[in-house]
């Protein structure tokens, strides 16, 4: 957070600099109305880091604090919630096969993607254009509605109940994104180099590896961000498919087996399970959060 | 350019102009595996949908015969898809707007630049990190009995009004109303706000001579000018809550309690897991995907731009 204000910070001094009508309408800038919205986005913000906060303070407390003191910080059982859930769900293979999936599947993707996104920025023929077409409809198409199907193609391959099948499944549901955002950063790069490359005599696969590679990895990285909070968080198609044994499955399917059939008894418990399951994308977030918002709006953006 | 560049290469030995000339041909291969992946683990399934629609399928390991328009037929019957259609219909009705033009206003704000937008702004993304699990197990525990709202209404005097707010059938669908708007607005603020900062501000400081307040400046200046941006966010959002339902349903209330809040995306997951029935299951989805289709283009006819 500390690292992100800085950024604004030394924008700031350079634009007032330069247009000075901004002091002078200052006074009036709080306006009745403005003093309302901003109470109004305060009442959201809280909305918003309220359950956090009781999220995480509930996950270090005994069940009866959590109903007698619900808003108190006790930590009055430590870390005990935390290791029993850990325990009791099998987090700990849990994670390591969100981990699987997750690095396999982003491997998977970025294999396929990139030279796909290098042939279709230096393309002109109508076949490229139909496969930008394709994936230019394809991002509009929610994954959701075609996931019966693909559970019977899963039974199929003979993949029901793996998490092989995942690994298969979602690079391809990541492709229309990774590849139009790609394709666009290597636009980017000037046809010149290329042509100078292949006159030194560098083939195709040596033009991809030396020039496009290292001059589009912020569109890589863009990509491989994104994908990896899409692949961690994936929860419907991975509990279909892969299923809720408790040797395959992974974190996002793990976590909400804790509510029975009578909904959640052990507050405590829950709060701890879901504390774990959101900490690594959150830890991904606070060392990489500018290029994480920026990749997040970028993928958004070319809808 | 080229044509200079092309030269020298003639003259290479095992170069030759054919393969300058060619150059853009053989290229398109690259991009086969990714789009033969994508062909054959999405856009299959969703073809396959079509024929399965008119299935009677039992269960997966059922077998399969087509048995014509029964199932729509059928569908044209069932209480519970008319049901379903209604709350889909409230589903949508109430959160699409709020969350497009709350966004809207919230992306307006945060690009105000006050104090503290950095720190609003981190705040906002929250949602779009959290899995749909780990948000659907926080809101069952927010909304359940000895939760966090009913906690608070506790602290405050107010424990005669807590109730289980995900099973009582007033309340179960506006709780998940406010859920859909929670976790769609912050970051739909987000992504307008970086839009609305390609906005020179020039044209406001003109809109301001002319004495136009912020509401003024927001929707005469700011909104014509991002209009279609909004038309696509609104379509993005469309789809994530008519299809995205289904996920968030079956975390929260299982259609529950009776069926106050069975959308039709939960029926479809609930024709294909819970109570197998295949074949009707993507009949449904069929009706799912028609009204996808016709949403967006009735929001790209609204939002096409006028000039």
């Amino acid at each position: 957070m500390a690292v992100a204000t800085t950024t604004t910070v030394d924008k700031e001094p350079a634009r007032s600099v330069v247009r000075t009508p901004r002091r002078r309408k200052r006074p009036s800038r709080f306006t009745p109305g403005l003093v309302g919205s901003y109470a109004l986005v305060l009442v959201y913000a809280a909305t918003l880091v309220l359950p956090l906060y009781w999220l995480f303070i509930s996950a270090f407390k005994s069940q009866l604090d959590a109903v007698d003191a619900p808003f108190a910080p006790t930590f009055s059982s430590g870390f005990d919630n935390l290791t029993r859930v850990w325990d009791l769900l099998n987090l700990g293979d849990a994670m390591l096969n969100s981990l699987y999936i997750t690095a396999a599947s982003l491997a998977v993707t970025l294999v396929i993607a990139i030279p796909a996104a290098y042939a279709l920025a230096r393309s002109q023929g109508w076949i490229a254009t139909l496969f930008e077409r394709i994936y230019a409809m394809g991002f509009l198409i929610p994954g959701f509605a075609a996931l019966v199907p693909t559970l019977l193609l899963a039974i199929q391959l003979d993949l029901f109940h793996t998490r092989e099948f995942m690994i298969l499944y979602l690079p391809a549901s990541a492709q229309p994104l990774a590849v139009i955002l790609l394709t666009q950063f290597m636009r980017t790069v000037p046809k010149e180099l290329e042509e100078s490359a292949t006159i030194d005599g560098a083939g195709r696969f040596r033009v991809l590896r030396s020039i496009y590679l290292p001059l589009t990895m912020p569109g890589i990285a863009t990509i491989s961000i994104l994908n990896f909070i899409s692949f961690w968080n994936d929860y419907l198609y991975t509990l279909v498919i892969v299923g809720a044994n408790a040797k395959v499955r992974t974190v996002q399917v793990a976590l909400p087996t804790l509510q029975g059939n009578q909904g959640i008894t052990d507050y405590a418990l829950v709060c701890a399970g879901t504390l774990i399951s959101v900490l690594p994308v959150f830890l991904v977030y606070a060392v990489l959060n500018r290029r994480m918002e920026s990749a997040l709006v970028q993928g958004a953006l070319k809808g | 350019m080229t044509a200079i560049l092309d030269s020298p290469v003639v003259a290479r030995p095992g170069g030759g102009k054919n393969r300058a000339r060619t150059r853009d041909r053989g290229l398109i291969v690259f991009a086969l595996p990714s789009v033969i992946w994508y062909l054959v683990f999405t856009i299959g399934p969703l073809a396959a949908m079509f024929i399965v629609a008119f299935m009677d399928w039992a269960g997966l390991a059922a077998p399969a015969k087509l048995n014509g328009t029964e199932n729509v037929s059928r569908l044209l019957d069932d209480d519970r898809v008319l049901t379903a259609l209604k709350n889909t219909g409230v589903h949508l009705a109430v959160s699409l707007p709020v969350i497009m033009v709350g966004a809207f206003m919230l992306g307006y704000f945060l690009n105000l630049k006050l104090p503290g937008h950095r720190v609003l702004r981190v705040i906002m993304f929250v949602p779009a990190l959290i899995s749909l699990s780990a948000m659907g197990m926080l809101f069952v525990a927010v909304l359940g009995p000895t939760g966090l709202v009913n906690s608070a209404l506790e602290q405050v005097g107010l424990g005669e009004h807590a109730t289980a707010w995900l099973a009582d059938p007033t309340w179960a669908m506006p709780s998940l109303i406010l859920v859909t708007i929670w976790s769609g607005l912050g970051f739909t603020g987000i992504l307008f706000a970086a839009r609305l900062s390609a906005i020179d501000d020039e044209i406001y400081a003109a809109a301001e001579l002319d004495g136009a307040n912020h509401w003024q400046k927001m929707w005469r200046v700011a909104y014509p000018i991002c209009r279609d941006y909004f038309g696509v966010l609104t379509m993005l959002q469309y789809l994530w809550t008519l299809f995205g339902s289904a996920g968030m349903v079956l975390l929260l209330t299982r259609g529950g309690p009776g069926e106050a809040t069975s959308t039709l995306a939960w029926l479809v997951y609930r024709f294909g897991f819970r109570s197998p029935e295949v074949g009707y299951s993507q009949t449904i989805g069929l009706v799912l995907f028609v009204l996808g289709i016709v949403g967006l283009v009735i929001i790209r006819r609204v939002f096409r731009a006028r000039y």
